[in-house]
This record gives structure tokens, sequence and C-alpha cells, in this order.
């Protein structure tokens, strides 16, 4: 699901996005609330309105259910807010205090501080009126260990309680959906813990999203805690992990038992460049590209490679214009729709373990298999090399980017 | 020929200068053909090749496009240049991503809005700036490089200085014999058999750049030479050409050099005569804004096209203003112009709002006016003013969802009008078939005060969206002024309506300047602490703003 945070997929309108095929995107509470702010989007009758988004129509579907008819707004706490300066989690921790109450900042706009509570922000979901809500948890950098994790994660339970009350006294319960958000940093029990108390709480909440993951944590303990959580939050609840966006880590999640997930990496990489391909990402300000007059990719629908766009004059208007954002954006959003439509078709089809062989050949096949996809993988009984004797496998993130030569 | 670009004016037979109507057809040898155009009308500007801020689905979806502007300078950052390597049959529309059946694309070496100071041009070449540094363009690579990429009309490599002080003599006939000599290497025989061209059949339509600075006579001797019956060594090397004159499509005027040109000389007879600067006037009726510089303007325009017939297309190039447009119509009979002024309001945050007859009632959204009684011809979008201003684009333009009775024509751009996509990609047989198969539906337009927010969150699709509008707008104007022409007693209808605009919209532009401040304060204010700074902004605006909102 792409994200829009501030109201806008960046550098496309809503009908552009529309015609992609995607009807699920993202806004970011945060960001909405201090500009422009709830009073204009309440003038405005609701986000929805306010951004000529017309896919509100709401049921949560179950697995795989990527294509929910909806606008999902999430509210994260300050200091995981991911902010458009950077691929890190920027935490805004220096300004924030986090109490028993609520999250205390100091305010963008004087300085002054600011008292955001899980009441709150649930009220300001409400009045924009997203399909999908979000509880207001407690996140820790996935880096931090002690004492304070386990606090995050047994607040976040307690505000969970405080976000359910508000929401089904306000009567919007039956119009606007729940998720509770899975923390517990990177301790196993902690997880656990908390997953217990949440699932207890199902039958007042729509769906689960697995946080406090994303930040910078090794590959290898992302995925067994992605599969902790997965393995034990109940089969009719929608599963959302949040800020899952190389396609190697989307079809993990999905092999583990992920339903949706959301993360700017493909629209902000495609401003710095980045085209998305099934062999792997092209960096198209690279001089290679400078008189290739093929597409992206020959086999793709999106609207840049069937009007025949070519990597020369993408190359050439790179990061100088912003047509060429406009064109990898498209692109990119299209090829990740398809790696997830594919995963959806296979899955219903019974073909998702050859599925993910093809996908991880073709994409890693030169620069070799990730350990920690072929472990993950492993885990549900998908073998990446079977069959592929030749494959090599490297350790660590194993992230591949087309660099200088 | 590599294309059959016809110019035909209506009726046949017109006055030397005055009002005219036109149109242009367009018939490639490969048998693909454009609408036709009508005059007066507009071209797109490009810039490194794209209609700024439009992807190519939007340009598609933008009828306002018919005839685009291609500077070629940037693709001369890398030798030999990209475009000119694109195979087959239209390599520039397929390289850019235009459609051979809607889009006319004239190639010119050097964008004509570029104000920077330059190295001066040489004997063989002029200088040309990319993003990496100067380059130098001579007359044969040009002819190459135009043989290769196939414009449907290109323009003739001139020496048109752009300097801030009065020219010599001496330098001006340089001008002219470079200019000219130039223009015959281009109208003469392509002598490469690869590009299938017989000696009878001249691979381009030529527009050619009318120079001679701001000396009357230095454009007439110019033109001049244009006509004159050539012979021996001279005509041989434009064989089977008689005079010049018989290869060139059309003429250009750069307004940019021309304009400089004339300020210098003011400033410098100014102080030999020991006067102030004198400041345009600007009256409050409108009517005498016909000042001495636009006088000027047009005395040099006459003495450049005076010894041609009227039949052949007049281009303008770096137009100021529609009031500009409209005088240059009016007095002369220009029949196509770029208007980088329409681009760069979308790139300021302009939402252009006006129209041409003037409407005769304007509503409170309609823009604001300025202390003389002038209106602003568009709103700038950053002002805090309309960051809860819930009404369309323009209030001289309906949208498509919302048709009100009156006299608005609907605005067709994809801000004011959008509609939903008439398909959608299908990348998963789950798919839900309600979505994928929705028909396409008109949707309600977008308010300021989403554009706003987009502007100050530096979302990119605000200015696509401003693009479009701005350009549905000036192709309005230009519909406009053709329906007056057309209309019984048309020169001297059009000539009340011009003085009409003329004192009704404000010329000086001043809502250009607002925005220029408005968008580098964007970009000052980037960083830590800005939302702080913003609404610190913003309480001074709201008790200084005379806005409506």
């Amino acid at each position: 699901m792409p994200v829009a945070t501030q109201a806008a997929i960046k550098g496309l309108t809503p009908q552009q996005v529309e015609a992609l095929g995607i009807n699920l995107i993202l806004n970011n509470t945060y960001h909405l609330n201090l500009r422009p702010g709830m009073k204009i989007l309440k003038e405005a009758g609701g986000a929805h309105k306010f951004q000529g988004w017309r896919h509100n129509l709401l049921t949560v579907e179950t697995f795989p259910s990527i294509h929910l008819r909806l606008v999902c707004l999430v509210t994260r706490s300050i200091d995981s807010l991911q902010d458009s300066g950077g691929f890190q989690l920027v935490s805004l921790s220096k300004f924030t205090k986090i109490t028993e109450e609520g999250a205390l900042f100091a305010s963008p706009f004087d300085g002054e501080p600011t008292m955001l509570t899980p009441e709150e922000s649930i009220s300001i979901q409400h009045t924009i009126g997203a399909d999908i809500i979000m509880q207001l948890d407690d996140v820790v950098s996935s880096l931090t260990v002690g004492p304070r994790v386990a606090e995050a994660t047994q607040r976040t339970i307690r505000w969970l309680d405080r976000c359910i009350e508000t929401h089904q006294k306000s009567g919007k319960a039956d119009v606007q959906n729940l998720f509770a958000i899975v923390q517990g940093g990177l301790d196993p029990e902690l997880r656990d813990q908390c997953l217990e108390e949440m699932i207890k709480r199902k039958d007042r909440v729509a769906g689960y999203a697995i946080g406090g993951l994303s930040g910078g944590e090794e590959k290898d303990v992302f995925w067994r805690i992605i599969k902790q959580c997965a393995d034990k939050l109940p089969e009719d609840r929608p599963r959302y992990s949040m800020g899952i966006g190389f396609a190697e880590d989307l079809l993990v999640c999905v092999a583990l038992g992920v339903d949706m997930a959301d993360c700017v990496f493909p629209t902000r990489t495609a401003r710095f460049g980045v085209a998305l391909t099934l062999n792997g990402p092209i960096n198209l300000r690279l001089s290679k590209h400078e008189a290739d007059f093929r597409p992206i990719d020959e086999s793709c629908p999106c609207p840049t490679c069937v009007s025949g766009t070519s990597r020369a004059m993408l190359h050439h208007i790179m990061t100088l214009e912003t047509a060429a954002a406009h064109a990898v954006t498209q692109h990119n959003l299209v090829f990740q729709a398809r790696v997830m439509g594919g995963a959806r078709d296979a899955i219903i089809n019974g073909t998702f373990p050859q599925y993910l062989k093809d996908f991880f050949a073709n994409y890693f096949g030169d620069a070799g298999y990730p350990e920690w996809c072929v472990n993950a993988l492993r885990s549900v009984g998908v073998d990446l090399l079977d069959g592929a004797s030749q494959a090599k496998v490297v350790s660590g993130s194993g992230a591949k980017w087309e660099r200088v030569e | 020929m590599a294309s059959t670009f016809s110019f035909s004016i209506i009726p046949s037979e017109v006055a030397q200068f005055g009002p005219r109507l036109g149109s242009i057809s367009l018939c490639r040898r490969d048998g693909s053909s454009i609408p036709e155009i009508k005059t007066p009308s507009f071209m797109a500007g490009c810039s490194r090749g794209v209609v700024p801020h439009l992807s190519r689905d939007h340009v598609k979806s933008t009828a306002a496009i018919r005839w685009a502007n291609i500077p070629f300078e940037s693709f001369l950052e890398r030798l030999p240049p990209v475009p000119t390597l694109q195979p087959g049959p239209v390599p520039l529309h397929t390289f850019l991503g235009f459609q051979p059946d809607r889009h006319l694309l004239s190639l010119c070496a050097r964008e004509p809005s570029d104000e920077r100071e330059i190295p001066v041009n040489g004997k063989g070449f002029i200088s040309t700036l990319c993003v990496r540094g100067v380059r130098k363009l001579t007359p044969s690579a040009w002819k190459s490089y135009a043989l290769s990429c196939q414009p449907d009309i290109v323009v003739a490599l001139s020496d048109n200085p752009l300097s801030q002080s009065n020219q010599s003599q001496k330098r001006v006939t340089k001008s002219l014999e470079r200019s000219t000599a130039w223009l015959a290497n281009l109208l003469g025989p392509v002598s490469s058999a690869d590009h299938g061209y017989s000696d009878t059949s001249h691979p381009f339509n030529v527009l050619v750049n009318m120079v001679g600075g701001v000396e009357e006579r230095a454009r007439k001797a110019f033109a001049e030479a244009l006509v004159e019956t050539l012979y021996a060594k001279d005509q041989q090397q434009v064989h089977p050409l008689q005079r010049l004159d018989e290869g060139i499509t059309g003429y250009v005027f750069e307004f940019i050099p021309l304009l400089r040109s004339i300020r210098a000389r003011t400033v410098n007879n100014d102080r030999t005569n020991n006067t102030p600067p004198k400041i345009p006037p600007k009256s409050a009726d409108g009517v005498s804004l016909d000042n001495e510089e636009n006088q000027q303007l047009a005395a040099l325009l006459k003495a450049s096209l005076s010894p041609f017939p009227p039949t052949k297309v007049r281009v303008v190039y770096s137009c100021t203003s529609p009031h500009q447009i409209l005088r240059l119509i009016r007095d002369i009979g220009i029949d196509v112009f770029d208007a980088p002024f329409v681009h760069r309001a979308a790139d300021l945050g302009i939402a252009l709002d006006f129209r041409f007859p003037v409407p005769s009632t304007f509503s409170p959204s309609s823009p604001r006016t300025r202390e003389d009684g002038s209106r602003d011809l568009g709103h700038n979008l950053f002002n805090y003013a309309y960051a809860t201003d819930s009404s369309r684009l323009a209030s001289s333009f309906n949208a498509a969802a919302e048709p009100e009775k009156g006299e608005n024509p609907i605005c067709p751009c994809l801000a004011c009008s959008p509609i939903s996509p008439s398909s959608h990609l299908e990348l998963s047989s789950a798919e839900d078939q309600e979505f994928v198969k929705s028909p396409p539906v008109i949707q309600p337009p977008y308010r300021r005060a989403y554009i706003h927010h987009l502007l100050h969150t530096h979302e990119m699709s605000s200015h696509s969206l401003l693009a479009m509008h701005n350009l549905s707008v000036i192709d309005a104007f230009f519909d406009g002024i053709r329906q007056v022409l057309g209309g019984p007693d048309g020169d001297g209808q059009f000539i009340k309506e011009v003085e009409r605009f003329c004192a009704t919209y404000d010329e000086q532009l001043e809502v250009f300047r607002e925005a220029e401040v408005d968008w580098s304060r964007v970009e000052l204010e980037r960083g830590k602490g800005r939302l702080a700074r913003e609404k610190e902004k913003q309480t001074q605006n709201d008790t200084t703003s005379t806005v409506p909102s």
C-alpha cells in the first residue's frame, strides 16, 4: 500500500494512482494534524474529499487482503515517525516525553508542550474519517534494549484499552476499524506477552499491526519476530506489517503470514532515480543507461513502460525534472503491486512456493540469495536453494542495489 | 520533403500588419499528420524535452498541448546527443513521448526564455548552456542533429547576441552576416544519401530568427537579404532555391534579447540626455498602455517583416504577458506564441484565472484587485488566505462536475474537471472486479485549499495540477481571441476587447512577484523549526492580508 504522508502520493494525482489499479493508500495522521489541520479537514468533509480519493468503501477482507477498498490512516507515536527526510526512522524523541497520560512533545509550531493522548489520537482519526485507524502506541527504536522496552510494551497494551474505549463510545466503531499494534521490541518474551494480551481483546479490534520493526535491526531477528507474531495472531484478523517495502521483505512477510504492508520505499527510491524490476533495481542515474532505448521493463504494464519511455530519456531528466519522478513512481508502484498481485494469484492457485523460487532466482540470481531470506522461507517449508545448486548465498541484509562499477 | 507544413490565412487576402486568423496543417513523409491548429495560438514550452511537471499520461490528456517547442541545448551534455541515436520513423516524438498524430514539435537550439549571461557566439558557432557548462554548437552539427531527430520544424541557428549594452554597428553587421550564412547552410542540399532526400526536396521546415537588434535599418537589411535573388556561388549553395525566403516556413522573434536591447538603448539615451530613466507609464483606463517600449517593439517587428508578403507564419518567443500577446496580434499579426509566464505560474504556485473577452461580472472568488483597480491574472495559492478556500481554481471557469448557469465555460483541465480513469491495471486475477471495471466518472474539482496544502508540503502534484490548469486557461484565452476575430466586425470588436482586457487585468504581474517571494521563502525555511517560522508568518499575514478568502 503506497504511502501518501501529506494526502498525496508524491508526484501523482489520485486519478493517476487509481489507474495503476491501486485502491488503498495511507495518510499520516500526525502530518495531517499539523497541516492542513483538523479544522480544514473537517470543513472539506474529511480526508477522502480533501484529496479527491474516492475509494472509501470499507470491507476488511480476509487473507490475502492487500486490495481492500479503503484509505488507511496510521498514527504512530511520535518517535517512530517516518518523515520524508531520510531512510531511517526519524526519532523526534528529543522533543518527546512519553508519560502514562500520552506523548508530550514540543509543538513544531510554537515549541509549546503539547500532549497527544490515546483518546485524542482516536478522535483526530475519527475527524479524518479513515477506514482503518490505528491505536496510539509507545514505540521505542528497535535497537533499544533494557527495561524501557518492557515499559513501552506494557504501556502500549494499556493505551490500546483506552483507544478501544474511546472508539466504542464514539459510535464510529461500525464505520471505522481500529487496529492494535503489537509491540515488544526484539525480545521474543515481551512479544509473547504483548500478543497474549492483545489477542484477548480480539473481539474489539478489527486487525493487528506488527510494529517496532524496520528500524535497523538485523534481518535475521526481523523475520523471526514477524514469524512469531504471525503464528500467534488469530487467522480471522488481517495482519499488517508496518514499514516493509523491499520486494524480498514483502514476499518473506507474506510467506510468514502477513496480509498488508506499507512503505515509502517504492515512491521514495523512484524520486532518487531507482526503478524496480523483477531482475533487481536499476539506478537510472548511472551513465550506463544514457543511450539505452529500452523501457525499464518491456513486460511491465505501467503507463511509463507502455508509453515507451526509454531508460535514456529517464536518465536525461532524472532528478532535474519532476516528470522523471512521476514516471518512475508510476512504474515502481505497479512493480510493487505486480509482485503482490502475483503472490495473491500464486496463493490461490497453490503455487506460492514456486512463485517465491522464481522471484528470488530472477531478482537475486546473479548477486546471491540473502541468507536470511533462505532461512526465513525454510521455516515455512520453502527451500529456495532446492533445485538451484549453483546459487550463491550472501550474509547480511542482502539488499540489492545497482552501483557505479 | 520530410513533411508538408502549410499555413493558410483566413481570408487569404489580409493586410501586411493587423489581426488575422490562420490555420496550420502538417503532413509527414510517413503519412502521419496532426489535426489542424487554428491560429492565433500558442506552443507549450519544454524543459529538457518534457513539458514541465507533466507525466506522459498528463500530456496526453491535456488537449491544450498541440505544438511543443523543444530547446535542444540540454542534450548537448553528451555527444553525440542521445535523441539523434533514437531509432524509428519519428525519432524526436518517440524519444520524448509526444504523439505524432497529435503533437507538432519544433526544435530550437537554445531555451528562448533563458536570460543568463553566456559567452559570446563565435564566427562559426553559438554558445549554448547545459548542466555541464557551455557547449559550442556549429551550423553543420545543428543541421545533422535536425536530420537525425526529424522535428516537424527546425529553427535555423542565428547569431542573436544577448547583451546588456548597446551593440556596435560592427557587431550588428557580424550578426547579420553569420545568421544569413548559417541559414543558407541549413537550406543547402543534404549531401548524405542515407537520409534518403533528393536534391529537389528539402528535409526541413525552417523558421528563421529575425535579427538586427534595435536598428530598424539593420533589421530591414537582414530581411531584404532573404528575398534577394542569389547568384553564382551563393545560389549554388542553396540550389535549387533562387532566394533564401523560398526555403523558409516562417519568421521568429526572440523577445528576451530584443527587449533587453531596447531597454539598454533607452537607458543610454536617457543618460546622454541627462534625464532620469523613464518608468513605463500606467494609466487607470488602460487605453494608453501602449507605451514607448511597445511602440518601439512594433516598429522593429514591422521593419523585419515589411519585405515579405504576409502569408507565412509569424512566431514570437518569450512574450511577457497576455496583454503583450493581444497587442502583437492587433498591431502586427503574430500567429503563434510560446508563453513562458504560463509555465512560470505553475512553478510558482499560481493558478491562472483570466479570460478573453473579459467576463462581464466577477465573483468574490475572483483574483484580487490592486490599488489601481486592475485585477490579478491569477491566484498566488501559497498565500495563507487560501488555506480554507474551498473554491475551484478559477472563478472565470466552471468545473465539469459543477456546471453553473452563466457565461463561464468549463475548464477541461484535470484539476478543474478530474475524471476517474477509464481503465485500471489488473495485476492479479483476484482483483476486485467492481473496482477494476468501474467506469470513468467526472469528479469534483480540486479546491484551492488542497493545492495550498500541497504547495506548503512541497508535494510535486501541486505543480502538475497547476501546469495542466494554466495551459488550459491560456488555450481558452486564444480560443476567445479567435472567436472575437471570427465574428462580424471581428477586427473592430477585437480592438475594443483588447482595450477592455488591458484595462481590467494587471499587466505589471504583481501576483508573480509576490509568488516569487513566497516561493523563495519555502526554500529558505526548509529544515528544523520551519513550522514555527511559518506560523509566525501566517499570523503576520492574517493581520495584513487583503486577499478575500
